[in-house]
């Protein structure tokens, strides 16, 4: 037989692969959870007729054991990097920019969606006296527009926010941070958010623009934690990126945090424990909640702010503090009582609406205000 | 259960490898019976009951049809009757909707109501295979087959099953009873399934994704460049079932025929049909077309035979107006190259028949693929009026652009012309299996990101 040896190693090591798979299936440990997924991963079908019968069962297998694949974040990448390699990064959601950051692609609007999140909030502000800002950020993706690796879609955040803010009404005051955030070194390199830095530009244009106090840079103490990984890494999954940096801004040292979700006290803004996930980003303010309230006795003024928001703010609200006494932050997503009601409560005396602009275009909760 | 699967790839297949060469001789039939019935009944255990069903009814037939031979006496009844009844079966389960449908529009039975069956999966080619079994043994082409386990695994084995090749009796008959598997054949098998693999996941899967894309974009170039990727999408996943159906074939020691021969470099629609599923088209040949009379009965018979056969052709896709249209297309066009077209062609550069292939054979595609009258017609629009793509629709394309040039590339023979040519050369050989492992690494990469689900909404 001509080439014998050559067939020999062709099957051996087709068959040594496939079977080295199925042992591997087998053998190696199933965790329940996937921490770069965030979801529940599917457990082992139940083994019964009716299962069987329906076929449920082979379907459930089917999906168990993707789930469970031996190297599947090997794979998972290898594919990424593929995928990359012929050029598909435009058609993808997230981008690789020139400075090695992955971003979001671009997001675009929804006219029904958009007409109706104007209207709500214009008819909130109309019926309130307290004054009203609203700060539109855009994407990192924008930041980098110049800087994506190949052909990317036109980002059109700019025009965008163009849009939102003239249609707003005239009671609301826009606050535009285009200009600041027309940089890419104040989004972190694998997630969508500002960085701390970023959320302190923003913080500081808002407190410019309502001609208050704020803290400035010098009186902060900067404590850097490594090995950061965002959400646009593991949707990307091109696990060779660097991790980076997470600066957390130490200000005024009093500060209590309470949350909607429970009666605890919290010393500081910072939850550090959080810092043992994969997930580090819910160090600010232990991440989402329907409502969070920051107290902070040493604040430049006694006035409350109450902050309608996306999980931008998780970070935005860390620096609030340190010129109002009392921040509340309402997640709408999860707050559905009236915000208005909310408002003559707590005597609030500014209300910030603070969304990221893909996060605006995209929103199905801003109805809920009222 | 799919190939493309990792419950096949890396469960399925290596037990059934494993146990299959573990075992005395006599058992591999059985043991290829056997799973091949988990195979099918993976997804839709209750029609293993059909599949069951069916291989007894025509292995009564066959060994009714043998005997009335033996003793001289007519069978064509009995040949007859068992045709009709796999017709029966499968214009039930296929087709029983459809004509409903059909019969609504007469006043008289505008009440009756639509039979919902879900269409058991494979029905199509293992009818086909069955009737092929019981006409093969009328004509002698073929011995009646006494072990009904062996007639069940022709009908069942399970890397042909549920897409073909449609292997006809005659042709593996003897491989049944008496096949010499061999580490050549089981090499050169791994990486015909591996280029299969690859040409359903790694091409098909995309030019899918980009198909989709395309179909929400405005613009004639987006509207061609998606329907050029629709034509390779539906090759790659059917040309590539079929090589991993032959692969595992001779894994275990069967040689079925090829099924795609390049089709896409046809210099006219009558060589297409020569290159595009072959099986199907030779069946449909064999067993129609050549008993209708085929082109022996004059011009104006055989013009009736061919419209006949593509209609078949077409209603065998699918039941549903636009695949007996997409059939019928292709009987009125190989009806004119027969008469006129072909003479011309063979005259005119080889090119200008290659662009009038292609562009034939991509409107035969918009027919195939949509089922509503409503949206083929805007299509059409689509295809011929001029119009601009939206920035993001270009960046589409653009961005697929490489994806789609190596996928025309795959569907030419250049690669398979360069290793063939080359195969003395230790070097390129060994290239090609590197290659092949390569391609297996990256179609499981592939597999496994389909099941990648970032959750992405939970921290907006």
């Amino acid at each position: 037989m001509k080439h014998k040896k050559e067939h020999i190693i062709t099957v051996s090591v087709f068959c040594a692969f496939i079977s080295a798979m199925l042992l591997l299936f087998i053998l190696i440990p199933k965790s329940e959870f996937s921490e770069l997924e965030k979801r529940n991963l599917q457990d082992f079908p139940e083994i019964n007729f009716e299962n069987i019968a329906n076929g449920d069962f082979g379907n459930d297998i089917e999906t168990y054991l993707a789930d469970h694949m031996p190297l599947r974040d090997f794979f998972v990448s290898l594919n990424s990097y593929f995928d990359l390699l012929t050029c598909r990064n435009a058609s993808s959601d997230i981008y690789l920019t020139k400075d090695n950051a992955l971003t979001e692609a671009p997001g675009r609007i929804d006219e029904a969606g958009f007409t109706k999140n104007i209207n709500t909030i214009n008819s909130f502000a109309e019926k309130t006296d307290i004054p009203v800002d609203m700060m539109v950020v855009p994407s990192s993706g924008w930041a980098s527009r110049n800087r994506v690796f190949g052909l990317s879609k036109d980002y059109l955040d700019s025009e965008y926010i163009d849009r939102i803010y003239s249609s707003l009404s005239k009671e609301i005051n826009t606050v535009d941070v285009r200009e600041i955030f027309d940089n890419p070194s104040l989004y972190y390199k694998t997630d969508h958010h500002w960085t701390s830095e970023g959320a302190f530009r923003a913080y500081e244009a808002y407190l410019k623009e309502l001609g208050k106090d704020f803290r400035p840079e010098n009186e902060f103490t900067v404590e850097k934690v490594q090995d950061f990984y965002g959400s646009t890494y593991s949707r990307a999954a091109l696990w060779l990126m660097k991790s980076e940096e997470l600066e957390l801004w130490q200000g005024s040292g009093n500060i209590t945090v309470t949350n909607g979700e429970s009666e605890e006290e919290h010393k500081g803004i910072f939850y550090t424990e959080r810092l043992k996930e994969t997930d580090k980003y819910t160090v600010f303010l232990d991440g989402n909640h329907s409502t969070v309230r920051i107290y902070n006795p040493d604040a430049l003024t006694e006035d409350t702010v109450l902050v309608v928001r996306d999980s931008y703010s998780n970070c935005l609200g860390g620096f609030l503090c340190e010129s109002f006494r009392n921040v509340i932050l309402v997640d709408l997503r999860y707050y559905k009582k009236p915000v208005s009601e909310l408002c003559s409560v707590e005597n609030v005396d500014n209300i910030l609406i603070c969304y990221s602009l893909n996060n605006f275009l995209t929103d199905q909760n801003i109805i809920w205000l009222r | 259960m799919l190939f493309s699967s990792n419950v096949f790839l890396f469960v399925f297949l290596p037990i059934v490898l494993l146990l299959y060469y573990i075992v005395p001789r006599p058992f591999r039939n059985p043991v290829l019976f056997m799973f091949s019935l988990l195979f099918y009944g993976w997804g839709e255990p209750v029609y293993l009951i059909l599949m069951v069903a069916t291989i007894l009814i025509d292995y009564c037939f066959g060994v009714v049809i043998h005997s009335r031979k033996q003793k001289n006496r007519s069978a064509k009844a009995v040949l007859i009757t068992g045709i009709a009844v796999n017709l029966l079966i499968l214009g039930f389960f296929k087709y029983a909707g459809f004509f409903a449908e059909q019969l609504k529009i007469i006043p008289v039975f505008s009440e009756i109501s639509v039979p919902e069956i879900t269409l058991p999966i494979g029905i199509s080619f293992y009818i086909f295979q069955s009737m092929s079994y019981i006409i093969d043994v009328y004509r002698n082409d073929a011995p009646v087959q006494k072990n009904p386990l062996t007639l069940g695994t022709y009908v069942t084995l399970f890397p042909q099953l549920i897409a073909g090749p449609i292997v006809r009796y005659g042709d593996v008959a003897e491989q049944l009873s008496f096949r010499k598997e061999n580490i050549s054949d089981f090499s050169s098998g791994v990486m015909l399934f591996i280029f299969g693999l690859a040409k359903k996941v790694l091409l098909a899967n995309p030019m899918g994704n980009l198909w989709n894309m395309l179909q929400t974009e405005d613009g004639t170039a987006a509207a061609w460049m998606g329907i050029c990727a629709y034509s390779l999408q539906i090759y790659f996943d059917f040309s590539g079932y079929s090589d991993m159906a032959r692969g595992l074939g001779r894994m275990f020691g069967f040689e079925f025929l090829e099924n795609f021969n390049y089709p896409y470099i046809s210099k006219n629609i009558t060589e297409f049909w020569r290159r595009w599923h072959i099986s199907l088209s030779t069946w449909f040949k064999e067993y129609v077309y050549i008993p209708l009379g085929g082109n022996r009965k004059g011009l104006p018979r055989q013009i009736l035979n061919i419209l006949i056969v593509w209609s078949l052709t077409g209603l065998w896709h699918g039941a549903s107006w636009n695949f007996v249209l997409w059939g019928m297309y292709y009987g009125v066009l190989l009806i004119i190259e027969k008469t006129v077209l072909l003479k011309i062609l063979k005259k005119a550069p080889a090119f200008v028949g290659h662009i009038y292939s292609v562009v034939a054979v991509m409107l035969g595609w918009v027919l195939f693929y949509f089922e509503d009258t409503g949206a083929l017609g805007e299509f059409f629009v689509k295809l011929f009026t001029p119009a601009g793509v939206s920035g993001d629709g270009l960046v589409t394309m653009l961005s697929y652009l490489p994806m789609l040039i190596i996928s025309i590339v795959a569907a030419t023979p250049i690669a398979k012309n360069f290793f063939i040519k080359h195969n003395d050369s230790k070097a390129v050989r060994i290239l090609r299996i590197s290659a092949a492992a390569l391609l297996m690494l990256l179609s499981v990469a592939a597999l496994a990101s389909q099941s990648y689900n970032p959750f992405i909404y939970f921290r907006f």
